[in-house]
């Protein structure tokens, strides 16, 4: 395996990660998609060693190619059932794992609501934006704009439901304490478990950024706008080390 | 028309003739299509004909241990992969017939004419 991944050049594998992107976030079959990187990838790896170009194999636009790929190949309607409701919670876990820290949990229906319909829009919006870069040659920096533009929309959206929120009343569910602190060890249960099946701490790294500098700060004795700076400094900065980290970490 | 729209329906034929000769796996099946002439298409383009041809059971498809290492997917063709390949050669001589009959007959009327 080693050897062989040694012998591709850095331009068939960009090709071969790009498209394994581009057909994941299609919601493609996921073993039909490992079986044709499979073999394009034995291709690609006889074709170098007889001398010939990735454009050879591939044609001049990766995007058409790739297009031409994907339009044979069907939709795994049956995972993706099984996916999105798995983030949903995922972010619903963020939001409450927030929250717990400011005391007993209580939620109105427009939140409740809201926040499923912007965690769906997120998700459409990071399948199209990983479609849109996996097949279009950008530069590093086009493509940070457009991941800061998809990342900072559940910011907007999110910061727009608050304000709805309090000019718009719906019926409220309050939880106890009780109530609370069920569901936070239930909802860390499930991050923890959902970490250990998707192989990634993102989930735990990030909720951790946004609700631990703030409550650790609130024992300080700085003042309320320092500790806000600081915070936000260090959940943002936290969370870009993090990805920064694990990025070089999947590259080696 | 260009070659590239020209060959696709055409590359399906061949590759079901390939196929039905020896099982092969996707390079292979580049390499004897370059063997044949076929030298200006992508070779890539083989793996978008051989997806719709499994979809449509023309071919299957298994994967074995090639004797250079890795797992390797080999194609052979099924019974309706046959028949496909029967009505394929049957339009391709009417075609061939029809096309080689026009251009006989019309440039050497054209020929005629400019003498």
């Amino acid at each position: 395996m080693i050897k062989q991944e040694a012998v591709l050049s850095k331009e068939s594998r960009k090709f071969l990660d790009d498209l394994h992107v581009y057909l994941f976030s299609s919601g493609k079959n996921e073993k039909e998609t490992n079986e044709i990187i499979e073999e394009l990838k034995d291709h690609l790896i006889e074709a170098e060693k007889n001398g010939k170009s990735i454009e050879h194999i591939i044609g001049i636009s990766p995007k058409s190619y790739m297009e031409q790929l994907s339009k044979e190949m069907s939709v795994d309607y049956k995972s993706w059932f099984k996916y999105i409701p798995l983030m949903i919670l995922g972010v619903f876990s963020i939001i409450i794992i927030g929250d717990v820290f400011d005391g007993p949990l209580s939620y109105s229906l427009l939140e409740i609501l809201g926040s499923i319909g912007i965690s769906s829009l997120f998700l459409a919006g990071i399948s199209f934006t990983f479609r849109y870069i996996s097949a279009n040659q950008l530069s590093t920096v086009n493509e940070l704009i457009i991941f800061a533009l998809v990342g900072g929309m559940p910011i907007g959206l999110f910061i727009g439901l608050i304000f709805l929120d309090r000019a718009v009343s719906t019926p409220t569910i309050s939880f106890g304490i009780t109530g609370t602190i069920i569901i936070a060890v239930v909802t860390t249960i499930f991050l923890i478990a959902f970490s250990y099946w998707a192989k990634t701490w993102i989930l735990l790294v990030i909720p951790a950024f946004f609700s631990l500098p703030d409550f650790l700060l609130g024992y300080t004795t700085m003042v309320e706008s320092t500790r806000l700076i600081i915070g936000t400094l260090i959940t943002y900065g936290g969370i870009a080390v993090y990805i920064l980290l694990s990025n070089r970490k999947r590259k080696t | 028309m260009s070659t590239t729209q020209m060959m696709k329906g055409i590359l399906d034929g061949c590759l079901l003739a390939i196929i039905k000769n020896k099982e092969v796996y996707g390079y292979e099946l580049a390499e004897k299509l370059g063997e044949y002439g076929f030298l200006n298409f992508s070779e890539g383009t083989i793996y978008p004909l051989l997806l719709r041809m499994q979809k449509e059971q023309f071919v299957t498809s298994t994967l074995r241990k090639s004797t250079a290492g890795p797992k390797r997917k080999y194609y052979s063709l099924t019974e309706k992969g046959e028949e496909e390949l029967e009505r394929f050669t049957e339009r391709w001589y009417h075609l061939q017939r029809n096309v080689n009959n026009v251009l006989n007959h019309e440039t050497s009327n054209q020929k005629e004419l400019g003498e």
